[in-house]
């Protein structure tokens, strides 16, 4: 990595708002100094649908918080979500070359190259390769270099996505003139900012409930195994409110936000709610116990079609570090409760490590958060046995920015 | 997987979108971002361009015509000087010795011509001429001091006074008190040769600064009697002939002994000769023998009744002196039997 200052940019353009993070890398440290939020525009379930709306959000994000970062962002690390978003496992094997069975670079490269081999449908782009644990003659090593096997094994999770959906996120950044360096897992982005190394060893399963859609990403063995996207999330108990009780969209939002819970606590039904509670003409009362029940149900709903999309590869007990919730709706009450019952495991609300500022702390700025922290790491793995550039890196700049 | 499947299939990854974007598709502020980047562009570009032309230009310019780099300061004329000197020349000496033209540039001035037209005078041991912008020239003089006068002819013109230095520097001398000047004995002995504007400088004159600045400091009576220096016999046996009012002709060495000690056996002498009443004025001492033997001499008395007394050459064997009035012994030496005398 370049010993110089670098102003990287870290952007979800979520469903209900893009949040823009400006982070100051220097020295291989990182510093948080620009916050920039926008409400979301022409975005629905993670997917850009009206390109101008989008474009004029995401630009007026990253426009507040390169004003209050006092510089230029260089280049942006995006995060990307989606139903459009897949994934699949795929591995390979190799006889180990050498007379001797030491296994060698040429091997591991060999089966890696392997491993990623897989032809994706037309349309349909590689957003991330994930690793899981190398596997010499039936074990788990996490580096099988200079060790003595006769069969070696990798295996990848392979995230894909559709590429004008792809593109259309990567045209709303470059229309801010602005590099795209990095494009992230959003539920990778908030594993990464959530769960210890001892949990994902352990087995841990991260899931973020936005506002369009849930990403989760279950760790085990130290990796990341299997990635997903569901389409469902916190609008859509706000439009189940709206048409249970007949209001509209911002009125469900409200009693969302103040009376949804993720499970049933309210015993008497007959236990009223106001809508806005200023006695104003239109303000109506509403039963407690049927919002939380709306609430509650989809709830679990979502839940449980996590599950049913993590399939055999989720067990409880495989799962011993438990749940870890995040996101913009995994601020509504109980949520952790309807998710233990779903699961069976234990589960609880992700904290932000102490180092992140209060303003920071809100669990819709984890993945955006963790975009910069996975970035780095990852981009710092890959550039290290690289030589470094001979360029100067002021020249590269002021080329880049044209 | 397996080994045996194809190892050639190439999958496309998000990095493969390109992502160069149509400025017509830019929102307002990508839009300014690369006017602003083509605008650092040019910047640079151009900053690049005029540096390289302005080294061009003056590498040329120093080939060709060097004097023309100094041309454009050539509108700020000199507006004053600052003259900084140990010695007595003062700002009007420096802006008459340096001549400069009303017009003349700080930049145009040649300041080695200038610092030798200086040191040309004599009396200017050491110049430093420096630039002070916009318009000051800062003058710091080191100046010689005059140790002894000496009367020269140039041509056919009446004999001038000059003064002499310490390191045989003949001059004009300019700005020294007269009573000063008036008091420095002459020196005679030498040959004056012309070099230049001036006179090639005259050996040995060290020692007799040496001489004269003893007599000055702890004989202030005798070197008031000493009117002529000679350097006549200098080249021969070192000594140095002083001819006073006091002694027609003393004889000092300056490779036996130190000056102070034989100034003070001349004033012993002196003294002496007072105190016996001598029948006639000395007339040589000779000091360059150190101090076993100090040939004098007398003048003849006068013929009117007085009974003769022997010749006119003696000797004084060591004797305890009994007052110095002319010398001040300094305190460290005060014994007399100390004073080797």
């Amino acid at each position: 990595m370049s010993s110089r200052t670098k102003f990287i940019g870290a952007v979800e353009i979520g469903t209900s708002k893009v949040s823009v993070l400006i982070g100051e890398l220097s020295q291989g440290s990182l510093h948080i100094i620009g916050v920039g939020e926008c409400q979301s525009r022409g975005v629905i379930k993670g997917a850009v649908v009206d390109f101008r709306a989008a474009s004029e959000a995401t630009h007026t994000a990253l426009m507040a918080a390169e004003q209050k970062a006092g510089t230029r962002i260089d280049e942006v690390y995006l995060a990307q979500t989606g139903g459009h978003l897949e994934g699949f496992y795929n591995e390979a094997s190799v006889n180990v070359s050498s007379a001797d069975n030491l296994v060698s670079a040429p091997d591991i490269d060999t089966v890696c190259r392997l491993a990623k081999a897989k032809k994706l449908p037309d349309g349909r782009l590689v957003v991330h390769h994930l690793r899981r644990p190398f596997r010499l003659d039936g074990r788990n090593v996490p580096d099988p270099e200079h060790l003595v096997g006769q069969r070696l094994e990798a295996g990848y999770w392979t995230v894909h996505g559709v590429e004008s959906m792809i593109a259309a996120q990567l045209h709303v950044i470059r229309g801010f003139n602005v590099r795209v360096a990095e494009l992230i897992l959003s539920s990778l982005a908030s594993g990464a900012m959530l769960a210890t190394a001892e949990e994902k060893q352990n087995g841990v399963l991260v899931i973020d409930v936005g506002a369009g859609t849930t990403d989760f990403v279950l760790y085990r063995d130290g990796c990341a195994q299997i990635t997903g996207v569901v389409p469902v999330a916190g609008s859509h108990l706000t439009n189940d409110l709206s048409l249970g009780l007949r209001v509209t969209d911002g009125q469900a939002e409200k009693l969302k936000l103040r009376f949804g819970r993720g499970t049933v606590t309210t015993k008497d039904r007959n236990e009223k709610v106001w809508l806005n509670g200023d006695f104003a003409i239109g303000d109506r009362q509403f039963s407690r116990h049927s919002i939380e029940q709306i609430t509650a149900a989809r709830t679990t709903e979502l839940f449980e079609v996590v599950r049913k999309k993590l399939g055999p590869a989720f067990s409880p007990e495989k799962t011993a570090a438990g749940i870890i919730l995040t996101g913009g709706t995994a601020n509504l009450p109980g949520l952790d409760e309807a998710a233990a019952r779903v699961f069976g495991v234990q589960v609880r609300l992700g904290e932000a490590p102490s180092w992140v500022t209060e303003n920071l702390r809100d669990p819709s700025f984890t993945s955006v958060l963790g975009l910069l922290h996975y970035g780095i790491s990852s981009r710092t793995e890959l550039s290290a046995p690289r030589r470094r550039s001979r360029t100067p890196g002021w020249v590269q700049k002021l080329f880049a920015s044209a | 997987m397996s080994e045996s499947n194809s190892t050639n299939v190439s999958t496309r990854s998000w990095r493969d979108i390109p992502q160069q974007v149509k400025p017509r598709t830019m929102g307002r502020e990508g839009k300014k971002r690369l006017v602003l980047g083509f605008g650092n562009i040019v910047g640079v570009l151009l900053l690049v361009a005029a540096s390289a032309w302005g080294v061009y230009e003056l590498v040329h310019l120093w080939d060709t015509n060097p004097t023309r780099i100094t041309s454009p300061t050539k509108g700020v004329p000199v507006r004053d000087f600052t003259v900084r000197t140990d010695g007595v020349l003062d700002k009007a000496w420096v802006q008459r010795t340096l001549d400069l033209a009303k017009s003349a540039s700080l930049m145009e001035l040649d300041l080695i011509k200038l610092k030798g037209r200086l040191e040309e005078s004599g009396q200017v041991s050491k110049a430093v001429i420096e630039r002070r912008f916009p318009d000051i020239l800062v003058v710091t003089l080191q100046e010689r001091t005059p140790v002894a006068r000496i009367m020269a002819r140039i041509g056919d013109a009446s004999p001038v006074v000059f003064v002499i230095s310490r390191d045989g520097m003949v001059y004009s001398g300019f700005g020294y008190n007269v009573e000063m000047t008036e008091a420095l004995p002459f020196i005679d002995g030498v040959k004056l040769v012309r070099e230049g504007a001036g006179f090639s400088r005259i050996d040995g004159m060290d020692v007799v600064a040496d001489l004269l600045g003893t007599a000055q400091v702890d004989a202030p009576l005798l070197y008031r009697s000493f009117k002529v220096v000679s350097l006549a016999r200098f080249g021969l046996d070192r000594t140095l002939i002083v001819k006073s009012s006091e002694v027609e002709v003393i004889t000092f060495g300056s490779s036996q002994d130190s000056f102070y000690k034989q100034l003070a056996r001349l004033d012993y002498i002196i003294a002496e000769t007072r105190r016996q009443n001598a029948p006639g004025q000395l007339k040589s001492v000779n000091l360059s023998l150190g101090v076993k033997q100090v040939p004098i001499s007398f003048e003849p008395p006068t013929p009117v009744n007085e009974p003769k007394r022997g010749s006119g050459l003696n000797f004084f064997r060591t004797a305890a002196p009994t007052s110095t009035p002319s010398f001040f012994a300094p305190s460290r030496n005060t014994s007399p039997s100390k004073r080797e005398f």
